[in-house]
């Protein structure tokens, strides 16, 4: 199990994690002051879905609901009062989580090899293990949480609605872009940005 | 009744009513998953959980002889092993390929006869580059006896694309065996409809049927066993 956590946060920062990573951070920047419940929605989602995919159980959405998530997730992110922020804030993390753990091709090592080869046999065992090695791979999106909530109000207050705006020019990018089919292209361009 | 009192009934309402969604579409695919019988041999991705529960029960014997001498595996292999590697369906065709390194070769097909290993790869992938000196091994012993590894390079990123850096990347790595430039990552999805992964190998016996399939690094030894096995006693 600790082996598998290792590995999941080493593939964090592979550029196949991009495309989990990226959706990820740009929903918690967007939510703002309710990101636990972006982050939390965010994380079962994407751990939920990859094991469903993973282990062979229905497939997997196609890539438009996908796009749609994304988009749905910038559109819930910004809707406030309508049913309740943080309840928007967790179904928007949930959405944008479903959709990334929709578009992920991840790079396999040792560990988490063995574990997609055994999943589709392992029942509810296997979804534990996908949640430890997706704990690992969310590490630096947790670690964006821990700083943000040891930060000093003042500099929330100020860095705060850039990021929003930020983490939701990204996801809707990514939403556009997935549904043009062009969602590699900009993983692709943000990976070549990060070297 | 209070604002706050009623906006958080609300919430909670509206939070039951999310969480027992979740529940309701998650066990409504798992039924669904359940009451679709696995068709294994129609692809390889859903034959993929039969080779690896398969593989792991036969193929130490063989493997352990084939590491160093491929003819002496042949006396030392047991025969129950050689009829337990599964039957995971016919290899597909490559298509809408970007051409071919390192082979004049136009399809899988044109390596009929031979026990091929198919690994999908691209050079960018750092988990991909832990299985070259596994798959370097294996094809020294075992190309002299018929095996034929065809990479198939699916990019990741654009600038993975580019065949003049695949070449590259293969000489740096002595990555010596056919390249097949899967630009566009069809054959990557054909060959695994749903779950895809880097890298993944597929082992082809010589008469194109699927013997083995596993995700990601290592079990380098139960591979080898299976390329012993089809190389030394046939499909």
């Amino acid at each position: 199990m600790f082996d598998l956590l290792i590995e999941g946060f080493s593939s964090a920062w592979l550029p196949c994690s991009l495309i989990v990573l990226v959706p990820g951070l740009a929903t918690v920047m967007a939510a703002g002051d309710r990101l636990p419940g972006a982050v939390a929605g965010f994380a079962i989602s994407a751990t939920l879905l990859s094991w469903l995919r993973f282990a062979g159980r229905g497939g997997g959405w196609p890539v438009i609901i996908a796009a749609l998530a994304l988009i749905g997730a910038v559109v819930l992110l910004f809707t406030r009062n309508r049913v309740g922020e943080d309840l928007a804030a967790t179904a928007a993390g949930a959405l944008a989580g479903g959709a990334a753990a929709e578009l992920w091709e991840p790079c396999v090592g040792l560990e988490f090899g063995r574990l997609l080869n055994e999943l589709p046999d392992r029942g509810p065992t296997g979804l534990a293990m996908m949640a430890v090695f997706m704990a690992g791979v969310l590490g630096p999106l947790i670690g964006f949480v821990a700083i943000v909530g040891v930060a000093p109000e003042w500099l929330r207050d100020r860095v705060q609605p850039v990021l929003s705006v930020i983490g939701g020019v990204v996801l809707a990018v990514m939403g556009l872009a997935t549904a043009a089919g062009l969602h590699d292209n900009v993983v692709s361009q943000l990976f070549q940005w990060s070297l | 009744m209070s604002e706050p009192f009623v906006m958080q009934r609300t919430q909670l309402i509206a939070a039951i009513v999310l969480v027992v969604a979740v529940v309701g579409l998650v066990l409504g695919r798992l039924s669904l998953n359940d009451s679709t019988p696995a068709t294994a041999g129609s692809s390889p991705d859903v034959a993929a959980p039969a080779a690896t529960g398969t593989d792991e029960s036969t193929a130490p014997a063989a493997t352990a002889d084939a590491a160093d001498t491929p003819a002496a595996d042949e006396a030392a292999a047991p025969a129950p092993a050689v009829e337990a590697l599964p039957k995971l369906g016919q290899a597909q065709l490559f298509t809408n390929l970007d051409g071919w390194l390192q082979t004049d070769a136009d399809n899988i097909n044109d390596f009929d006869g031979q026990v091929r290993i198919v690994q999908f790869w691209t050079f960018g992938c750092f988990n991909c580059k832990n299985t070259y000196a596994a798959l370097r091994d294996i094809y020294d012993r075992w190309q002299p006896e018929g095996l034929e590894i065809l990479g198939v390079h699916a990019p990741e990123f654009d600038f993975e694309k580019d065949p003049e850096s695949i070449a590259a990347s293969a000489e740096e790595n002595g990555l010596i065996w056919p390249i097949a430039l899967d630009t566009n990552k069809t054959n990557f999805r054909a060959w695994q409809p749903g779950r895809r992964f880097w890298p993944r190998v597929f082992v082809v016996d010589q008469t194109g049927e699927i013997r083995f399939d596993h995700i990601g690094e290592g079990k380098y030894d139960e591979l080898e066993a299976a390329v012993a096995q089809l190389a030394t006693h046939g499909p």
